[in-house]
């Protein structure tokens, strides 16, 4: 039997950098094929020659046993290759049925797309109801209309981008029951992700990027996690460190009855949030995507300004009624989610970005005028300090990548010195060296006496950097539990929505 | 063979550079193609619009005065828009400065004193100033388009003076012409190199350029805007209300063009008169765009535009060109400079086919 897709000496050059220098690996039919790497290696530009997003500088690519020209992403369908996109491209206010037929290359009439479609949900388990609109669908959920999309086409490769990033323990096992299926019945798999455990767990092969460099082609499950990450950054890989026997301190942050008000028609705001962190303390808040953490982390961060004094304290300091810069003389800073245009101006420089949170705390402005020296040596010392790959603080944020950029704002913040952060994701696209490097940096602060909020989708993260954990499902925040004393399923549940009670999930029927 | 637009990986400071300067260059050669074509001696319109000013002595006080005004105006644009706030109706805060240094012209004419002067110019900067304070207030607290409140308003600034000068401000001794009478000695803006109509705006206009270069470079004021501009999301993450940046944005704007229009009526027409508005408002958007936003820019910009404006007059008396063709000859810069804009982010790569793709 041919194989199903092979790779020789592909090579691909952008201006100042080699994404791909002489790629060659192949998938068999039928083969889970994980592909592995840190942010920058190659696994993108390798992944969007395939599907023909982009045409390779020099190699070749064949397809059962045939040399082939993958011009677009249509002739990669036709061919029999589907993506599922770490993002997804739904249309919220579209029916799930509705965003399908968007997206199919062939017209084909609504009733018998509908029959297909449920067709290939009741094949795989993918249940779900045509007719729900998307808006009201969990990411798990929409995740599955994106797969169904890429069955419809009887894909004989499925390329999968990260696809567990947002995914509830529960949601991620009935994933991989559904992969494991079409791998049984001969659909190659190419599956993309940073989580270690589950490349274990399902992938039969793993090929292991570094620099735009093959590294290694191995069979992960006689390989430990830690074998795999340390191929992957090329060394040694460092642990979290904790100083033994530490204890916490007094109540610093304290939360009480904090709400938000809805602002989009499919925003979700925070519904009477209280919380107590001590000095010392990492509070971790798990959940699934879209459950109330953005306006949580805006309304802690006084992106979103409060009605009550109260609902916010440090010391017990009132910092309800304060905006940001308020809020950060006193003590607090913030990192949210999203790096561009959140977090830091991808058009600005670092050192600029620098100014964006840190003037006041670090005095960079005298009498109105900014002092762009201090900025720029602040900036020269957290690109030091947290191992930031940019030319310098001149460097625009936006040439930086995701994880040099999340390295930079992590360490401009954590580098204040602030009493209390809250960050949101901090490690979300992050490759595994630079996200030790984070929750070293984390650890440390706390060690220092700081009270640290951590909002992460990201369950592993949180149990292994968190004292207490919490989870928010619907804007509303479940009860703190230490670390220790606390399930994986049992926070899935409550990710999931269930609170103890026998609370129905809404049915999915098909 | 296929070209094909590539993102650059850092803005290229370059283009952000030649764009302007080639938009110039290309207008005067599609200026004079078209010219040509429509039956005017094409090359000789670009030779009397864009070179004659600069090479005859005699017309450089007239570019002096054109871009005095141009040059204000397209500052305080340059640092609206940097704020992504829209402020279209330049022209109007324009007219209401100048209305405001009449009035207090007329309310002190016939008095001398050295106060008189500095009072018409502070009464033209709130003038402008409150003008543009409308399209802030509509915009903060209604969420209504500051581009068509600001632009709106405008016109209706038009009707303002042809009614003031009209019934009550209507010169005495006028004969029924719809002006105001001539201010007094002491209301009037005075020259500073004798012998020429170069009047004290002209450096006024380039201490404005560059004062507001400083501020916006190295201000917590000029970061403010330009991040509100430049990521909205990230300036309220940092601490800078929307909302305050939009009432700063229009407030500066329309006081620097309030401070246009109070020179502009204190200097060249010492009066008030109907044709006042003469789209300097409107020039100087197109003059905030070809100085890249940067009060330096602008200040070169604004003497290309003046160029224009002066050279413009020289071709209608020497070959005969239409008034508007000034008008044709901006725009064309303003669409060059706009579609070569694409440059700074991106490069053209030309495509060659695979040829080692396919074969086997």
């Amino acid at each position: 039997m041919p194989l199903r897709l092979q790779l020789t000496g592909i090579t691909k050059r952008f201006p100042g950098v080699l994404a791909n220098d002489n790629v060659t690996f192949s998938v068999k039919p039928g083969e889970i094929h994980a592909l592995l790497g840190e942010n920058g290696a190659g696994k993108s530009t390798l992944v969007k020659m395939i599907y023909g997003i982009m045409q390779p500088d020099a190699g070749e690519i064949a397809w059962d046993g045939e040399p082939v020209v993958v011009a677009s992403p249509k002739a990669a369908r036709k061919l029999g290759v589907g993506m599922v996109f770490q993002h997804f491209s739904l249309f919220e206010a579209l029916t799930v049925l509705e965003n399908i037929a968007l997206g199919m290359d062939a017209k084909i009439p609504a009733r018998e797309l509908e029959a297909r479609i449920r067709a290939v949900m009741s094949q795989y388990g993918l249940l779900l109801d045509p007719h729900r609109t998307v808006a009201t669908l969990s990411v798990g959920e929409r995740q599955r209309i994106e797969i169904v999309r890429a069955l419809l086409l009887d894909p004989k490769l499925l390329i999968m981008d990260e696809p567990t990033s947002v995914l509830t323990p529960q949601e991620v096992e009935q994933l991989f029951t559904v992969l494991r299926t079409l791998a049984a019945q001969g659909c190659s798999i190419l599956y993309i992700s940073h989580k270690l455990h589950e490349i274990k767990a399902l992938c039969d092969t793993a090929t292991i990027l570094r620099g735009g460099r093959l590294v290694d082609t191995c069979d992960p499950k006689q390989e430990t996690s830690r074998s795999m990450a340390e191929k992957m950054i090329g060394a040694g890989l460092k642990d979290i460190v904790r100083q033994p026997g530490r204890s916490m301190g007094l109540p610093k942050l304290v939360v009480s009855r904090l709400s938000t008000r809805k602002a989009g028609h499919f925003d979700v705001a925070v519904d009477s949030v209280s919380l107590t962190v001590r000095a010392g303390e990492i509070f971790g808040i798990a959940g699934v995507a879209g459950n109330g953490q953005n306006a949580l982390l805006d309304a802690l961060s006084g992106e979103i300004i409060s009605d009550d004094k109260d609902a916010i304290t440090i010391d017990g300091y009132p910092l309800g009624l304060l905006d940001t810069t308020g809020r950060r003389k006193y003590g607090l800073c913030a990192v949210p989610e999203e790096r561009n245009g959140h977090a830091a101006v991808g058009d600005f420089t670092l050192s600029d970005n620098s100014v964006l949170t840190a003037r006041d705390r670090l005095g960079m402005v005298v009498l109105g005028l900014i002092n762009s020296g201090a900025a720029k040596t602040y900036t020269g010392k957290v690109i030091a300090d947290f191992a930031v790959k940019a030319l310098g603080p001149g460097s625009t944020a936006g040439s930086l990548s995701g994880g040099n950029l999340q390295k930079y704002i992590m360490g401009r913040e954590i580098l204040q010195k602030p009493s209390v952060l809250v960050v949101s994701q901090p490690t979300w696209g992050v490759d595994a060296g630079a996200a030790a490097a984070i929750h070293q940096a984390l650890v440390d602060l706390a060690a220092a006496g700081s009270a640290i909020v951590v909002i992460s989708q990201d369950l592993d993260e949180l149990l292994a950097l968190c004292d207490t954990l919490a989870v928010i499902n619907l804007g509303r925040l479940s009860g703190a539990r230490p670390v220790g004393e606390v399930s994986v399923e049992e926070i899935g549940l409550l990710m999931g929505g269930v609170h103890g009670t026998t609370e129905a999930r809404d049915a999915v029927s098909a | 063979m296929l070209f094909r637009l590539e993102k650059r990986q850092e803005p290229s400071r370059f283009m952000l550079y030649a764009t302007p300067v080639a938009s110039v260059l290309l207008t005067m050669v599609v200026g004079a193609i078209i010219f040509s074509l429509i039956g005017y001696d094409g090359i000789g319109a670009v030779r009397e619009i864009f070179f004659t000013p600069l090479t005859n002595a005699y017309k450089w006080q007239d570019l002096g005065v054109k871009a005095a005004p141009l040059v204000i105006i397209g500052v305080g644009l340059s640092i609206a828009y940097r704020a992504n706030v829209w402020n279209i109706g330049a022209e109007g805060q324009y007219i209401m400065g100048g209305l405001a240094g009449t009035w207090v012209a007329l309310a002190t004419y016939g008095m001398t004193g050295p106060w008189i002067l500095p009072l018409m110019i502070l009464a033209g900067v709130v003038g402008g100033a409150l003008y543009a304070a409308i399209p802030a207030l509509l915009k903060t607290r209604l969420n209504v388009n500051e581009i068509l409140t600001s632009l709106m308003l405008t016109y209706a600034s038009v009707q303002l003076i042809y009614y003031l000068i009209r019934a009550p401000w209507k010169d005495p001794m006028g004969m029924g012409f719809p002006q105001t009478r001539l201010f007094s000695e002491a209301a009037r803006l005075p020259t500073v190199i004798p012998g020429t109509i170069v009047h004290l705006g002209v450096p006024i206009a380039v201490l404005v350029a560059l004062a507001a270069w400083f501020i916006m470079s190295r201000s917590v004021f000029g970061y403010q805007m330009k991040v509100v501009g430049a990521a909205p999301h990230a300036a309220r993450y940092g601490g800078f209300s929307e909302n305050k940046t939009i009432w700063l944005a229009l407030l500066v704007s329309g006081a620097l063009a309030g401070l246009a229009g109070v020179l502009e009526v204190a200097g060249p027409f010492q009066r008030m008169v109907p044709g006042f508005p003469t789209n300097y408002g409107f020039t100087a958007i197109i003059v905030a765009f070809l100085g890249r936003l940067n009060p330096l820019g602008v200040l070169f910009a604004g003497i290309v535009m003046a160029i224009t404006f002066v050279g413009g007059e020289v071709a209608q008396t020497t070959i005969g060109l239409p008034n508007a063709a000034t008008g044709i000859f901006q725009a064309m810069v303003l669409f060059f400079l706009l579609a070569g804009d694409i440059l700074v982010r991106y490069r053209i790569r030309r495509v060659v086919a695979n040829p080692a793709a396919g074969a086997a």
